[in-house]
């Protein structure tokens, strides 16, 4: 099974060095061919084991394969006009694809990992061979975004090395090498001799992975890189390596729930709650759809950690999977909205012509509308079920009335975030000059897979699959 | 012998600190892979792991040779700035360092007493990992900075021998990759620049 999960990628590793014109059609289709095995491993019983007890399919990292499964193929649909919006040259476009492969070989080692060893070196992978697909672009800030990546990239990833030699430290005495594995880990999570340095670990890892994440202190950088890459990169981080960032995060939480879990909850509380905070006010004042988009994701991260440890694991889910799938979308469409490297967002949405044009304004409406939670968008359920679970964890606690005050300042902050967004559709649909602007089919298709995965989230089978993780 | 090669691993990282040339700095790199390599054999032998020692025979073939030399390479083939004056003073780096080293202790005080072996190694990792930090920091050129990145690995590669008497064979050798990786896509990032360059000539 791990053979044909690695498959597509391989095929596009391989393709990307036939220098014909062609083969960018070919390595679009080889992406679709991730969804087979995919599929099948719904159907397999759970744990299924695809190579001994380091990669393990569990009902958790099955669905976040599939979702960042559609993620690449969308993504890689979208390349295949990435020089009709941008200027590339066919070499770098070659390579943008192989290390698109690599990238996407890293991430499904660290989704399906059970070792966090091997989650590391998978995270690793991806972050290095982002790099280079940032430096495709060849401007003066991409060039110093993608080294500001690697070295900022680099000190997140050690980070999260540092935290998992400690979380490895504590749990050797019980378990051995073993430690190394994260359903050992939980089962034996009571019995760690040194809580003290677990949870150290814990916060030493959590911070690697927030850093990553854009959460607070460092907001602005992945914003920045974002800018500065190609949009199809911006689509990759927010709906793919973001997805196995927060699939790590899931795992060492779990444990440290079992260790000890006010700790565990007061830490994630105040930091996701600071990173909200800071990313409104940033928010609010974004001139671009880029910044505009990153910093939003950056918000949704947020929520997902925080209702993930107040018990929402189904709010979370919820919560990511309509992340995953939107802000690729969003993404994606800045190929077009920004015509040429225009940043204007004033008219961005006028002047669509034809069936394909009405289609494009249309879905990047309601990708707009949906990405701050207007019903019935999943995101607005998402934080229904969430505020709830925060609320059912305060009551089996004596701080009720402090939760209820966090969660009015949330919904104060994410008004501030609801009005710039309704501001900003505002001015791509009323105001500015409207240029005649292009859509092709292919980023057509693409946004129209996202939204079929939205609407996917909503069916009642796949609530019924999430409500069972 | 040990307690005299982990001294051997902080000294050469602190002197690193000081350094204003590339290759220089590019030696000490390489002096304190090899000190970790020794590191790594001899608390293998002690435990009698055969994977620990596996790893420090792949450690002083990869990062106290291979590395360098590609870095050097790479150095001449794109013309490095090969001057590299750290951005902090040496009247403040000669207070700074000693600070840090103290902090250092004074943090994984609490984590030492729940490490069974080599406990003040641990403190040792800890500050040479900031110190790898502070060699990022202090300089504006990138080949410094990539080599702090890579001092910052081995202080993590220290911290796993020593915390945890060496991590599974798997996951070191997965480590191993991804630096080779890292080098790979630093060529890369090097390797467009130099190509700009001429195209703008």
């Amino acid at each position: 099974m791990i053979e044909l999960l690695l498959l597509p990628a391989l095929i596009i590793f391989g393709l990307s060095f036939v220098k014909s014109k062609k083969v960018h059609k070919l390595l679009a289709f080889a992406s679709f061919l991730i969804l087979l095995p995919t599929i099948a491993l719904f159907e397999l019983p759970k744990p299924y084991h695809l190579l001994g007890d380091y990669l393990v399919a569990d009902t958790l990292n099955v669905y976040i394969l599939f979702v960042s499964s559609i993620v690449g193929i969308g993504v890689a649909l979208a390349l295949l006009t990435l020089n009709k919006h941008v200027r590339v040259s066919r070499k770098a476009y070659r390579r943008f694809y192989r290390f698109f492969a690599i990238f996407w070989i890293g991430l499904i080692f660290s989704i399906l990992s059970n070792n966090m060893g091997i989650y590391w070196i998978g995270l690793e992978l991806a972050t290095l061979s982002t790099v280079y697909m940032i430096k495709t672009n060849h401007s003066n800030a991409a060039h110093k975004e993608a080294w500001n990546y690697m070295i900022v990239g680099a000190i997140a990833i050690s980070l999260i090395l540092f935290g998992i030699i400690l979380i490895y430290a504590s749990a050797k005495p019980i378990l051995g090498e073993d430690a190394m594995n994260f359903n050992l880990l939980l089962a034996h999570a009571k019995e760690i001799k040194s809580p003290f340095l677990f949870e150290i670990g814990f916060a030493i890892v959590s911070v690697g992975m927030f850093v990553k994440m854009g959460f607070f202190p460092m907001n602005l950088w992945l914003a920045n890189i974002e800018r500065a890459s190609f949009y199809p990169v911006a689509a990759l981080f927010s709906g793919i390596l973001e997805s196995a960032v927060i699939v790590g995060f899931f795992r060492f939480s779990k444990i440290a729930m079992e260790v000890n879990y006010d700790h565990l909850f007061t830490f994630v509380f105040i930091y996701a709650i600071l990173t909200i905070f800071i990313v409104a006010f940033l928010i609010f004042r974004t001139k671009d759809f880029m910044r505009l988009f990153s910093l939003s994701g950056v918000e949704h991260m947020a929520l997902i950690a925080l209702f993930w440890v107040s018990g929402g694991t189904f709010a979370a889910l919820l919560h990511f999977g309509a992340h995953a799938f939107l802000k690729p979308a969003l993404f994606l469409s800045t190929g077009v909205l920004e015509s040429q490297g225009k940043y204007k967002i004033a008219g961005a949405l006028r002047g669509y012509t034809g069936k394909k044009g009405t289609l494009f304004w249309f879905l990047v409406s309601l990708f707009l509308l949906a990405v701050i939670s207007l019903p019935p968008s999943p995101m607005f359920f998402s934080e229904l079920y969430g505020f709830g679970a925060m609320i059912d964890t305060a009551k089996s606690s004596h701080h009720l009335l402090a939760m209820l005050g966090a969660i009015f300042l949330l919904l104060v902050l994410l008004s501030i975030i609801f009005y710039k967004f309704i501001d900003v559709y505002q001015s791509m649909k009323y105001e500015g000059k409207e240029y005649q602007k292009k859509v092709y089919a292919s980023e057509l298709i693409a946004l129209m897979i996202f939204a079929l995965g939205l609407v996917g989230l909503m069916l009642p089978s796949t609530l019924t699959y999430l409500k069972g993780i | 012998m040990v307690d005299f090669f982990i001294g051997l691993f902080l000294a050469s990282l602190i002197t690193a600190l000081f350094t204003t040339r590339l290759y220089r700095l590019l030696n000490w790199y390489a002096f304190n892979s090899l000190t970790l390599g020794i590191l790594a054999l001899l608390i293998g032998t002690k435990l009698d792991d055969n994977a620990m020692l596996i790893t420090g025979v792949v450690t002083i073939i990869i990062k106290a040779i291979g590395i360098p030399y590609f870095l050097k390479s790479f150095s001449q083939k794109f013309h490095f700035v090969r001057q590299i004056q750290p951005e902090i003073k040496v009247q403040y780096a000669i207070m700074l360092i000693p600070a840090i080293l103290v902090f250092t202790f004074y943090l994984a005080e609490p984590i030492t007493h729940m490490i069974a072996n080599n406990s003040n190694y641990v403190a040792i990792s800890i500050s040479s990992l900031f110190l790898s930090l502070l060699l990022m920091m202090e300089h504006k050129n990138i080949a410094p900075k990539i080599v702090g990145f890579l001092s910052m690995e081995n202080s993590l590669f220290l911290l796993g021998i020593t915390a945890t008497d060496g991590m599974p064979m798997l996951v070191e050798l997965g480590i191993f990759f991804d630096l080779l990786m890292a080098i790979v896509v630093i060529n890369l990032l090097f390797n467009r620049e130099h190509e700009e360059e001429l195209n703008n000539d």
